[in-house]
């Protein structure tokens, strides 16, 4: 096993809207091997979202060094190493559902028989079969999202990066999403998932490590394995494992922020 | 998962086969109720102007109604009358003059708008990719809708006339009232771009053209459209004006400085080339409503 995605002495500074120089990573060390399922969580402001974004090139570290691939992130972006999805499911409203998932293969450039049969297949795989004509607004949430998920694998990327990708639904949603997405990631072979989140039950339940951080400035408090038997069902979160880890991630958070509040 | 999809296809019933589109139907319905209350409030002050001998004492104050009178502001039944009479002796009726006269006035109105529609879209484009662009310009451009049409069309007329095209002068002067809402909205229809939508169009390494065609032009059609809606009736607006100081022997503007001139004559002559002057206006915006209908197709129906 190798790391798809080593990330070293990462720091990030920048300038708020106030005008004051924000640290928002500091000095962060973490390799993702391949194949494995990660979770980034910690209290809001913490810099999960700004780590995440660095490993996708769309924010440029202040110093230290990302590779993706044994590439630079950069590279790695321009080759079309990963799918991202964002918190909102990001579709373009003037977009059917199948042409928002056509969207990167148009910038690919794949012929167009490939993309509607690409397309149509991504569908399938989050059980939207039957909606590729609808417009975004005629979906609900969860069902937004997955088209999002969709568009993200449809060119076969070997990585995934998920920003909160569940924080908008309500909780049965977010649970049958989570099923979803370990059914979608079991089903992509040596598939690597960068997830952030802010929920403990949902990171435990998904990952294979998940990466706690401290906030002002984000560092990483520390890595907790997650053991639990796969593949992970409805009975996992009534595993005795489930809980003892749920606060062990818990008690992580809790002494990373110290004196302040947990939002 | 079934339970949440079944739920989801009774909703699209619901939105794609309403029984009835009260929405319209009501909007219609009071447009009309409007109208009609406009129409007996005319014929109303006049009624009551009239039974008063146009004065209407309060107190020791004597306010003046002549305005409601018969010269000044004519009966609707009489300005309806006015488009059937000849507008001169033993000539065609008055709508079809009016017609006539329209029609070049449409003519150079849309002129003008494609002309400014173009030239606004080009403006905006230029000023969205270039912040330095933008700040330099854009204040000229606002202050050139500072100046009065009249003022600057007299002029227009007079470089193309020398130039030898004249009969390009009305559209140009069109055009100076179109292109600034094109401009306007469409600069913020193509900037105003979620910062999300565009980070995708990063992930996938998308080129500056993709992310204008695929992204920035689709997002700003809706206030596009917008923009245009305003600029066709600002366009007949334009065109009338320019033909003012023309000389042209023909459209609306013309018609209206004749009627005008011989107002004592006939009164309700001037009101309804007024009045077609804005039916043309407002068949020109049904045309762009019509048009945007048939493009911006993926928003929900609740949402205009």
């Amino acid at each position: 096993m190798s790391a798809v995605i080593s990330i070293q002495n990462v720091t990030k500074m920048f300038r708020g809207s106030d005008g004051l120089l924000v640290h928002a990573l500091d000095n962060i060390n973490l390799n993702v091997e391949e194949g494995e399922f990660v979770s980034l969580i910690g209290p809001s402001g913490c810099g999960k979202s700004t780590l995440l974004r660095t490993i996708a090139d769309l924010i440029q570290p202040t110093s230290g060094k990302i590779t993706v691939n044994n590439k630079t992130a950069a590279q790695a972006r321009k080759d079309r190493e990963y799918g991202f999805v964002f918190q909102s499911s990001t579709l373009y409203d003037w977009r059917t559902v199948i042409k928002n998932v056509e969207l990167p293969l148009e910038i690919m450039k794949w012929p167009k028989n490939k993309r509607d049969a690409r397309a149509r297949e991504m569908l399938g795989l989050v059980e939207l079969s039957g909606f590729e004509d609808k417009y975004p607004w005629q979906l609900s949430g969860g069902m937004q999202q997955r088209v999002s998920i969709a568009r993200a694998l449809a060119f076969e990327p070997n990585i995934l990066l998920m920003d909160e990708p569940f924080g908008a639904l309500d909780e049965m949603t977010r649970e049958r999403m989570n099923n979803e997405l370990l059914r979608i990631w079991t089903a992509i072979p040596r598939m690597t998932v960068v997830f952030v989140t802010h929920s403990i039950a949902e990171a435990v339940y998904l990952s294979d490590h998940v990466v706690v951080l401290s906030p002002r400035p984000g560092r990483l408090a520390t890595i907790i394995d997650i053991n639990l038997p796969r593949p992970r069902g409805p009975e996992t979160r009534d595993h005795e494992d489930y809980f003892r880890l749920t606060s062990q991630v818990r008690h992580a958070l809790r002494s990373g922020v110290r004196d302040e509040v947990l939002e | 998962m079934v339970g949440n999809a079944r739920k989801s296809t009774s909703t699209f019933a619901r939105a794609e086969n309403p029984p009835v589109d009260l929405g319209l139907l009501r909007r219609i319905l009071y447009s009309v109720f409007l109208l009609v209350m406009l129409l007996l409030l005319w014929e109303g002050l006049k009624a009551f102007s009239a039974s008063n001998n146009y004065e209407l004492q309060i107190g020791s104050a004597t306010i003046d109604l002549s305005i409601f009178s018969d010269m000044q502001l004519p009966h609707l039944g009489d300005i309806a009358r006015a488009f059937t009479e000849p507008a001169q002796r033993n000539g065609p009726p008055l709508y079809s003059t009016l017609i006539e006269n329209a029609g070049y006035t449409l003519q150079s109105a849309v002129g003008g708008f494609l002309l400014g529609g173009f030239f606004g879209f080009l403006l905006a484009v230029l000023f969205a990719h270039s912040r330095l662009m933008q700040g330099g310009c854009l204040p000229y451009v606002v202050a050139s809708q500072t100046v009065p049409l009249i003022a600057i069309a007299p002029m227009i007329v007079i470089w193309f006339s020398r130039a030898g095209n004249s009969a390009l002068s009305i559209p140009v002067i069109a055009a100076y009232l179109t292109f600034f809402p094109v401009t306007i909205y469409t600069l913020r229809g193509l900037t105003s771009v979620p910062e999300t939508a565009l980070e995708l169009m990063q992930s996938y390494a998308a080129s500056q053209w993709e992310i204008f065609v695929k992204l920035r032009l689709p997002n700003a059609l809706p206030q596009i459209f917008t923009a245009l809606k305003i600029s066709a009736t600002a366009s007949v607006v334009g065109a009338i004006i320019g033909e003012l100081p023309s000389g042209f022997q023909n459209g609306l503007g013309v018609t209206i400085l004749n009627f005008a001139r011989y107002y004592n004559q006939s009164p309700p002559r001037l009101w309804a080339t007024i009045a077609a002057a804005g039916l043309v206006g407002i068949l020109f915006f049904l045309v762009i409503v019509l048009v945007e209908r048939l493009i911006v197709r993926w928003q929900r129906e609740d949402s205009d």
